[in-house]
């Protein structure tokens, strides 16, 4: 329940060191890593209609500025428009045999605004041929447009050229060696840009814009006469048609549709997907699909004894193995301070190396050899690739404040693995399991309940939120690339919000 | 948090063989139009107009006090016809809902008090928050999260949605057990 | 509350299963769904023709307490024709013209005076005290308002519908009242 509506009351610390629920994030299984949507690469896979459910190529999509041909939302309430049926008699009404003509117009069916309302006549046709509102200054947009795609075009001339005429009738020495002029001129301090001195084809530069001097002045009615406000636009509306603005209800006009999309996300350290939807945009299924859901321990607070300050409480927490794979956990003392400091020293260092090799290799191809590359695939890394190129994140602090000291147990346990079928076994739990009695209360399949006995800081104010926080090390088994299944011990950093503190007695 | 039981008085609800547990103090017209594909939770004062049109439910969904399964109508030129209400398997229908649409797919959590318009269509994986309003005819994409008065998306959803919501209604109905008389 | 003087005119359709109390008229041609409510507690509710009442509908007369010490008058809630009272909406308004369309979850306050062809959209809470004007639209959270071209559409279709459909499934209150 808390995962679709409440308040995330566990979080995991993510390898960026953002805290999130287990629900937002993803495994990498070949870093074994927790990963985050904020330490990921986001790729559009595919551009869709939310109401019309169509995938759109992106090449249309941009064309048609990523809004959807067909679908229209209306200007007034910015809910989707539906097309109406209205049938207008016969054309005369002497011939008996002229059927009605049906006739189109579009609705909204929240606020009922109508294309009529505006005077948009009725259309023949289902999908419309609605009227397409001229931007007032699309000409002076186009020549700026047109302008800049000059400018583009020249420098390519010019650098195309260039190239000519280095390879000309004799081998550079330069051409040998990889160093460019431009590189020359870098590392001899010249700056790096200069420009062409005859740029032949120089593009046409449209007028500038001019300040306008003379201002209209405000008119009178606006003191004397009462405003309706039923004329007058909001502001969201206004804002709904940025090239427009409309200042009046009757100039609102429907609006196409912004589409969705849908996106695989990619580790930026192995380059590897760890989540790629299916291309069928109403299909909730994944090709690709290391949630961390599936494969790390989920924990799930039961219940909680009235929390007060300085004095011990029991806490009952679910453990839940989703994975096929037996694993053992245990339980590590989280220790804030230590971590922190090793961790500053880290980034500490980090920030140091940025700064040499930037020094060093100033603008060249933002020093790829100073992050951490993974050894499979360098290969494609270097040679500029056509994706974004992956920049790790240094972790940063976890920011949680942790104000209640947590019983470390010392003995581990055993999670059996999730077996569907045994939610249809009623024949009872035939495991043999020695469990410590003290740290496993019950527990049936692949879930078990485990106390712990935490103690919220003594010098806690009333009504404070108390935090609790550990680390549990868990048996992860990798069943990839491998033909033998591998077994690693996995760290993950957990904080569990137990609720408010409560009065001493 | 793990749900904690919901007790129910044992009087008060049939249970059938497919395991659907329907109070006996809901409104149920038509009831040879409503199908209920086993374990779905019925609760009290809840209206599914079956009179009206099919409606059909999967399984493991919950239908809380007081909501609304209504088919939606539409015009013709020659006149109205009620259409089926068709709701997915795992879907939750909160307190007070109004629920209008005409496909509601695998999935779906829809908050307390909302109004789902006519013949709107609810993807799989969304989930409509408390006190929504959707216009009539709206169409929720997968892995939306809509509210407001209209409504609006307001955020996404993780990819593994599907999962929740099967956890969850499953332990809803493993939670939802008669009060044990001592 | 005990006196409940129920008039029902031919034609209109009311279920067993609404709540009625007081002194209400229904005019012919008004269909009232199952667990609807009705209560006339300051005083007669007369409902005009071609009406659609809905299930979970609450229609209160209930006056405002700074009008309720005035015992010598008993009001009358007037309910004008081809109103629409969508499923779940509260209206508590002491006079209700025709051609309205009270959307679902919505809530009109007893000050509020509702004239023709308005429409009050869902989950909208009007409370101040005022008359709406004809034709107008309420709608959003904002209770944002609008005037609309036109009265709203007539549901006599989807009536026709219901009138076939209804006496199907359900045990239909018996007209008491001769035209």
């Amino acid at each position: 329940m808390s995962y679709i509506t409440g308040p995330d009351v566990v979080k995991y610390a993510c390898s960026c060191g953002l805290l999130k629920p287990i629900s937002h994030l993803y495994f990498c299984r070949y870093c074994f890593q927790l990963r985050c949507s904020f330490c990921v690469c986001h790729e559009v896979d595919s551009n869709f209609c939310g109401k019309c459910s169509e995938n759109i190529p992106s090449s249309e999509a941009r064309v048609k500025k990523n809004r959807c041909g067909n679908c229209y939302v209306c200007p007034s309430c910015q809910q989707e428009l539906s097309t109406r049926i209205a049938s207008k008699g016969p054309v005369n009404p002497e011939d008996s045999k002229s059927t009605p003509k049906k006739m189109y117009y579009l609705s909204c069916q929240f606020c009922r605004w109508s294309s009529r309302d505006v005077g948009i006549p009725d259309q023949s046709t289902v999908t419309g041929g609605w009227p397409e509102r001229e931007n007032v200054h699309s000409n002076r947009l186009q020549e700026l447009v047109d302008m800049y795609k000059a400018i583009v075009l020249a420098q390519k001339q010019q650098k195309d050229k260039d190239k000519k005429k280095q390879r000309g009738k004799f081998l550079s020495y330069t051409d040998r060696t990889g160093v460019t002029a431009a590189a020359l001129r870098k590392r001899i301090g010249l700056p790096a840009e200069f420009t062409h001195p005859i740029l032949k084809n120089k593009p046409k530069e449209p007028e500038p814009a001019s300040a306008k001097t003379e201002v209209d002045e405000v008119p009178e009615q606006l003191l004397t006469e009462p405003i309706n406000l039923m004329e007058i636009t909001t502001v969201e509306q206004r804002l709904l048609q940025p090239e427009a603005q409309p200042v009046t209800v009757d100039k609102l006009f429907p609006v196409h549709k912004q589409l969705s999309i849908k996106r695989s996300l990619r580790c930026r350290h192995c380059e590897h997907n760890v989540s790629k939807p299916e291309y069928n945009p109403s299909s909730v299924k994944f090709k690709i699909q290391l949630f961390a859901y599936y494969h790390i321990p989920e924990i799930r607070i039961v219940t909680v004894e009235p929390l007060r300050a300085g004095k011990q409480c029991e806490l009952i927490v679910k453990f839940t193995n989703p994975t096929q794979h037996q694993t053992t956990i245990a339980f590590l003392k989280l220790n804030m301070d230590e971590e922190d400091a090793s961790l500053d020293s880290e980034v500490a260092e980090v920030i140091q190396d940025l700064d040499q090799t930037l020094s060093l290799q100033e603008k060249q191809q933002m020093s790829l050899t100073s992050l951490p590359l993974s050894t499979s695939q360098p290969s494609s890394l270097i040679s500029v690739p056509s994706r974004q190129p992956s920049l790790t994140i240094e972790p940063r602090k976890i920011s949680q404040e942790v104000n209640c000291d947590i019983e470390v147990p010392t003995s581990s346990f055993i999670l059996p693995p999730r077996d569907d079928a045994a939610e249809y076994d009623d024949s009872g739990d035939t495991h043999n399991i020695q469990d410590d009695p003290k740290l496993v209360k019950w527990r049936k399949s692949n879930k078990a309940f485990i106390k712990l006995n935490v103690t919220p800081m003594s010098d806690l104010a009333l009504n404070s939120e108390v935090v609790c926080g550990f680390i549990m090390q868990h048996i992860y088994t990798n069943t990839v690339a491998s033909k033998e299944p591998q077994k690693y011990n996995h760290k993950v950093k957990v904080f569990l919000r137990l609720g408010q503190l409560v009065g001493s007695e | 948090m793990e749900l904690r039981d919901i007790n129910y008085n044992k009087s008060d609800y049939v249970e059938t063989a497919s395991g659907n547990k329907v109070c006996r103090q809901t409104v149920l017209c038509g009831s040879q139009n409503i199908v209920l594909q086993g374990k779905v939770i019925v609760q009290s004062e809840a209206i599914i107009r079956g009179d009206l049109a099919n409606v059909k439910t999967g399984r493991f969904c919950i239908i809380s006090k007081e909501a609304v399964l209504r088919p939606p109508y539409k015009k013709f030129s020659k006149g109205v016809a009620f259409f089926p209400l068709s709701m997915g398997d795992h879907v939750y229908v909160g307190e007070r809902s109004v629920v209008n649409a005409a496909i509601v797919g695998n999935y779906v959590y829809i908050g307390k008090n909302c109004v789902i318009g006519r013949r709107c269509t609810l993807k799989d994986c969304c989930v409509i928050e408390d006190n929504t309003i959707l216009a009539p005819e709206t169409v929720v994409p997968p892995f939306a999260r809509y509210g407001g008065s209209p409504g609006t998306q307001i955020g996404e959803l993780p990819e593994c949605q599907a999962d929740l919501m099967v956890d969850f209604t499953k332990s809803y109905y493993q939670h939802f057990q008669p009060t044990k008389l001592i | 509350m005990s006196r409940n003087n129920i008039k029902i005119l031919p034609g209109a359709l009311v279920c067993e299963e609404s709540k009625l109390r007081g002194d209400i008229t229904i005019g012919s041609g008004t269909i009232v769904h199952p667990s609807a409510t009705i209560i006339a507690e300051a005083g007669p509710i007369i409902i005009g023709e071609c009406c659609l009442i809905e299930e979970q509908v609450k229609i209160i007369h209930r006056l405002p307490f700074d009008q309720q010490n005035k015992e010598n008058t008993t009001p009358v809630l007037i309910i004008g024709s081809h109103n629409v009272f969508e499923v779940d909406c509260t209206v508590e308004s002491p006079k209700i013209g025709n051609n309205n369309v009270f959307e679902s979850k919505c809530y009109v306050g007893n000050k509020v005076t509702v004239s023709n062809g308005c429409i009050i959209g869902a989950g909208c809470r009007v409370t101040e005290e005022q008359i709406l004007k004809e034709n107008i639209i309420i709608f959003g959270s904002k209770c944002q308002m609008r005037e609309g071209l036109d009265r709203p559409g007539l549901q006599t279709l989807q009536m026709e519908t219901l009138s076939k459909m209804i006496p199907n499934y359900h045990h239909i209150k018996k007209p008491n009242k001769k035209v």
